[in-house]
């Protein structure tokens, strides 16, 4: 298993240089954001994923989570590392100070996540899913609630979980089953049973808080009908103790292709008590004002395995000898050359390269959009700043989850034959990051909500939002010395943009089957202009240091190659989705179901 | 898992319909008189019941049992041994093997489809028969008659198994750098002493022997690929009279744990001072082990179509079967809660790319299979010597473009079945993790990719793909006028590759490292528009039966889906491709 080192380096790049968060957070009034202190927590951060959470990764694989009477037993080393966690106030990072939280921006949360992930994907679901449910309570909850469980959570004394799926029902749940019977006492009776249910049990807290989807006995039928409570496994006691065990079990776990650590739970509720959370039948819009976020941090699921796909590969392919290079022999006096001097290899590392980094940028970016759309001052500047997150969003979470599994499978390419033992630790990456683009909506399911309900849905205005910030800086940078070539690549993209959605739209009014006929080529195609986008962004800002004589210049040299890589290998791939986008539904929908197979 | 069915129809397509294989059958003697239509259907009909009956059942199970190794002993899941000896017994190791020895004589065309069928079943198993014919055919090509009077026909009859030895810890790719040491004896024999790592079908419980083919050195050799010969390393001894002797000196020292393919035995192989024979002269290793090379390279392809193929019979059912959410245009099951998916364009789009990308590597796959039989049996030297060529230029893209499309459409497979896809029950993440594997052994895809640019497209000064490219032009200049909406696309796309060609021909003179820059993404321009000439060749075959038959509706509905909806990712490709070197080699190693 290669060793994760946090790519702290370009993460400040990033947040000092190219996007100036100091600025951002000053103007957000998030006024311990101060660069020492973000420094500090990024250290911090990087010490606790490098040298607690990774070394668990490769032995959770082969342990996985165990599953025995409805409990679940999860690998060693995980309990111990949660408790080291949450007593180091990382939980509570972002959360709400009135609750116990340390009240710093959600976007360095996820910056912090970004390394937790990559350190250890299966164990960073734990968390990762308490943060989702912390944030859902928070809206929607009762100061009660927020007083009972949100300070719990934001300890990391017990933990969360989000209960959608059914056995019948994973994208469509307008169809659930779950009830939900009131009683006497203001609480409600909640029966059914819930699948896919990621931490739904284990042994790493002294309470877990499901978030439940379920219906009411008079609720309307669709998705207007769906309500959510809050249903403990263990009912709370006065003081912040826990009471008496709640009717709730966990009925088995999945085997699963990857994240094996992380319990993927069926939890049973056979009347168990449960409280409202929001009001009635609002159960679905309670779950979407959390979407966003959680979207996004699966869509860093790509970037944090491809990052440490990429780090293993780097190293092996500086140390593995095999063959001479095509131009002559690089290292004469060894039986063969390093792999990294072949062209192919260096493919392979630099599209691995050029994809992480600009999903990074791309995933900050729409981080700091978070905190704007959370804190700015202004109605006018939140609105602006959730029109591009509701844009970005499905871009964040399909594009980098489809890129990060390109990735991981390059990194395993890269090792040959040892990529595909597990002891090497390249092909659990793959495994764990190909649940990226099915969970938290289907990427084609991302795909139908960028082009359809984003896009088509606001008649093109959240896609003029953003075309506009590329325009502007196009014409700002028309002129660039160097980057110029790549300027002009880039706004002709932007320009075919909008004349593919206008044609899309058109065509739909016709025949709404051309939507999702064409939507996950438009999703690609929308995914890579946006990475051109913050390519030249990051290379304008390398350029300048580069003119500048500023900080070291290998670094900017390697962002500027990085970029060339980029618009001459990769933002190609373009055309084909252009094309596919543009074929039209006539060639998918003329064939019968039952001509599929004869 | 949906129960696997082989595409027996679509085979019989393939081969009838599209390619008429009987009339190149009767015109090559020697495989006139072993197989004509008739037989052959008969045959593949019969492979696919002992594939779907016998082998299938147990490809879940042998995933989760995996192998295990005990003090040097491998041992199979349950079910492993009786199945091969099924397997044995119907002949189907021997399916292409010599008839001197035993074999049944069948062309590649039709060993071919077997494979599909076997690997589709269950790869793991498939790699155990896979192994002993690719050994079978490097002995019967090389080896002295006497070698091959005592070890082919047990092997043929799969009472012996065969493995093929040639990684090492340090040499994987770069097989000039071996250790393994081969020792000259007095009785004309050789001691082989030397670790070999990724042994397939190393050591296992199925057969009662075990014949290796072991790449080693002799004392006097040259350095480097040739200075390398092959040695026949039998696991136990066999007599005189036939009958198995002392066990040998060489043992199993571990099984790597895999991603996929768990069923199969990836062995730690050590020799120490093991008996071998020789097998052709001394220090012609490497070329003994090409010869089965485009077999075996061929046959690895297939097993990505055939993985491909077990995903997207399961995607299909499920696709009808699993409802959630309404069509776009308005409810079709409207007494269910909710439609079937296989209603929604974006699941329409996986599956028709599944069925595009399947069928048309059953088609090319059959192709360059055809190819292989012509230059084995045609008795006119010119058309021997054109086949041969077709064949070193095509197996490489066949190898690395059916194993990359694979791995795309078992992801697809995956995909349909939302979550239900990253769970083991289900069966369709194994079909990944399985097929993971074939991009990487025989030859990476980027070796492949290196092997189809320098070394046969560029090393022939483009003669090789010529043959291609004309046989092409001959199609589209003389095709019908009603075949136009696929002729034109391929036409175009003929031209791109053409230029392209002729471009990278002019810029490799220049500066070497444009072949490695160049070459994946130039294999994979040439893969899709080798499909767009077989999903051609198909259209011509089914149109106007479309009415009679919904089969060759289906086939003009997904040729139609290819042009239009996979083709254009050349032109992708096509500006990788010329975008050249310069890109990356802008960095130092420790920029990265």
């Amino acid at each position: 298993m290669p060793d994760y080192k946090a790519p702290l380096r370009d993460m400040r790049f990033l947040l000092d240089e190219v996007f100036d968060f100091p600025a951002s957070y000053a103007a957000l009034g998030a006024s311990e954001a101060t660069p020492d202190m973000v420094s500090a927590i990024l250290e911090e951060g990087a010490k606790f994923c490098e040298q607690v959470l990774a070394p668990l990764n490769r032995s959770g694989d082969e342990e996985e989570c165990q599953f025995e009477h409805g409990v679940v037993t999860t690998p060693k080393g995980f309990k111990e590392a949660f408790a080291q966690y949450a007593e180091g106030g990382w939980m509570g990072l972002a959360a709400d100070a009135s609750y116990g939280g340390q009240g710093l921006p959600h976007s360095l949360g996820l910056i912090v996540s970004e390394m937790v992930a990559a350190a250890n994907q299966s164990w960073a679901m734990y968390p990762g899913l308490t943060h989702g449910a912390m944030s859902a309570i928070h809206a929607h909850g009762s100061e009660e609630q927020k007083q009972t469980y949100l300070t719990r959570m934001t300890e990391g004394r017990w933990t969360g979980t989000m209960c959608l799926t059914e056995a019948h029902c994973g994208t469509d749940l307008g169809i659930i089953k779950t009830r939900a019977v009131p009683q006497a006492d203001g609480s409600y009776a909640i029966s059914g049973s819930k699948i896919f249910i990621s931490a739904g049990e284990h042994d790493m807290s002294e309470n877990i808080v499901h978030l439940v989807l379920a219906k009411l006995p008079d609720a309307p039928a669709g998705t207007k009908g769906i309500s959510l409570f809050i249903v403990p496994k263990f009912l709370p006691a006065a003081g912040g103790g826990v009471g008496a065990r709640n009717a709730v079990s966990c009925g088995s776990i999945e085997h699963k292709m990857g994240i094996k650590a992380s319990a993927t739970c069926v939890i049973n509720f056979d009347n168990a008590t449960g409280y409202l959370i929001g009001e009635a039948n609002k159960g679905l819009n309670c779950m979407f004002t959390m979407m966003n976020h959680a979207r996004l941090g699966t869509g860093m699921q790509g970037l944090c395995l491809g990052e440490a796909s990429f780090q293993g590969a780097v190293k092996y392919a500086g140390e593995r000898l095999q063959m001479r290079a095509l131009t002559g022999p690089k290292a004469p006096d060894k039986p063969a050359d390093p792999i990294i001097v072949h062209p192919d290899v260096r493919r392979m590392l630099l599209t691995m390269k050029a994809f992480n980094e600009g999903n990074r940028a791309l995933a900050y970016f729409t981080a700091q959009l978070l905190d704007q759309a959370h804190s700015a001052d202004s109605a006018e500047q939140r609105e602006e700043a959730e029109d591009l997150l509701a844009f970005l969003t499905p871009i964040c979470k399909a594009f980098m989850t489809e890129t990060g599994l390109e990735v991981t499978n390059l990194g395993m390419q890269v090792f040959g034959g040892h990529g595909f033992i597990r002891e090497w630790g390249m092909e659990q990456l793959v495994r764990d990051c190909r649940i990226a683009p099915i969970y938290e909506g289907t990427n084609g399911i991302q795909a139908l909500d960028l082009l359809g309900r984003k896009v088509l849905g606001s008649q093109g205005k959240l896609l003029r939002g953003f075309t506009k910030i590329v325009h502007k800086f196009c014409q700002a940078q028309a002129e660039h010395l160097q980057l110029k070539g790549y300027v002009a690549q880039l706004a002709t993209l932007n320009q075919q943009w909008g004349e593919l959605t206008q044609k899309i739209g058109m065509a739909a009014m016709s025949n709404p089957d051309e939507v999702g006929a064409a939507s996950v080529d438009y999703l690609m195609f929308s995914g890579y202009v946006t990475l051109a986008y913050f390519w030249l962004r990051m290379a304008v800002v390398a350029q300048r240091r580069l003119d500048a004589g500023e900080g070291e210049a290998a670094f900017y040299q390697a962002k500027l190659a990085t970029c060339a890589f980029y618009f001459k290998r990769l933002l190609p791939r373009t055309a084909a989705h252009l094309a596919a986008a543009e074929a039209g539904s006539e060639c998918m929908m003329s064939l019968a179901a039952e001509h599929f197979a004869l | 898992m949906a129960d696997y069915q082989a595409p027996l129809r679509d085979m019989r397509f393939v081969l009838n319909e599209v390619f008429e294989v009987s009339k190149l059958w009767a015109e090559l003697p020697a495989l006139a008189e072993v197989v004509d239509e008739d037989t052959a259907n008969a045959i593949l009909e019969e492979a696919g019941k002992v594939t779907a009956g016998i082998i299938a059942p147990l490809n879940r199970s042998g995933d989760e049992e995996g192998c295990s190794w005990d003090d040097g002993a491998v041992r199979t899941p349950a079910g492993f041994p009786a199945a091969y000896r099924a397997y044995a017994e119907g002949g189907w190791v021997g399916v292409g093997g010599d008839p001197r020895f035993g074999g049944m004589g069948m062309p590649k065309v039709i060993s071919a489809q077997v494979e599909e069928m076997v690997n589709a079943a269950n790869l793991s198993f498939g790699l155990y028969p896979m192994l002993t014919a690719g050994a079978c055919l490097s002995l019967n090509a090389h080896a002295s008659e006497e070698l091959k009077e005592k070890y082919l026909p047990n092997m043929y009859e799969g009472r012996w198994a065969g493995s093929m030895c040639l990684t090492e810890p340090h040499a994987g790719t770069d097989l000039g750098i071996i250790r393994t040491k081969a020792e000259p004896q007095a009785d004309g024999s050789y001691k082989v002493s030397g670790t070999k790592i990724f042994i397939t079908g190393g050591e296992h419980d199925l057969t009662e022997n075990i014949i290796h083919l072991v790449l080693a050195k002799l004392p006097d050799a040259p350095a480097g690929p040739k200075g390398i010969s092959l040695f026949l390393v039998p696991k136990f001894l066999v007599n005189a009279d036939g009958s198995l002797g002392e066990r040998n000196a060489l043992s199993c020292g571990s099984i790597e744990h895999k991603m996929g393919i768990k069923a199969s035995a990836t062995c730690v192989m050590n020799f120490d001072g093991a008996t071998g024979w020789i097998v052709d002269a001394p220090n012609k290793g490497l070329a003994a082990m090409f010869t089965m090379m485009n077999y075996e390279r061929l046959g690895v392809g297939i097993q990505g179509l055939a993985t491909g193929e077990r995903s997207y019979q399961s995607a299909v059912d499920y696709a009808r079967e699993r409802i959630q959410s309404r069509a776009p245009t308005g409810p079709q099951a409207k007494d269910k809660a909710a439609d079937p998916i296989i209603v929604h364009p974006d699941v329409r789009r996986m599956l028709l790319t599944m069925k595009a990308l399947n069928e048309g590597g059953r088609a090319f796959s059959s192709y360059v299979a055809m190819q292989l039989d012509t230059a084995k049996f045609s008795e006119d030297p010119a058309t021997r010597k054109r086949a041969e060529e077709l064949v070193a230029l095509l197996t490489p893209v066949a190898k690395a473009f059916l194993t990359d499309m694979g791995l795309e459409t078992t992801i697809h497979g995956q995909q349909v079945f939302g979550g239900h896809g990253f769970i083991r029950e289900w069966g369709q993440e194994q079909l990944v993790r399985d097929c993971r594997i074939t991009q990487i052994y025989e030859g990476t895809n980027g070796i492949q990719a290196l092997d189809l640019v320098g070394r046969k497209v560029i090393g022939s000064g483009g003669a090789f793909y010529r043959h291609f490219a004309e046989e092409i032009k001959a199609f589209t200049d003389s095709a019908d006028a009603s075949l136009a909406e696929f002729v034109g696309p391929l036409k175009a796309a003929i031209a791109n590759l053409e230029q392209m060609t002729a471009e990278l021909l002019e810029r490799a003179k220049a500066n070497p490292n444009e072949i490695g820059a160049a070459s994946v993404e130039y294999l994979q321009v040439f893969g899709y528009t080798a499909y767009a000439y077989m999903w051609a060749l198909m259209a011509r075959a089914a149109l106007g039966k479309q009415d009679q038959d919904d089969f060759y509706a289906s086939k003009l509905g997904t040729a139609r889906f290819y042009f239009a909806r996979i083709l254009p990712r050349i032109h992708s490709l096509t500006a990788a491709v010329k975008a050249g070197s310069e890109s990356l080699y802008l960095l130092d190693a420790a920029q990265f």
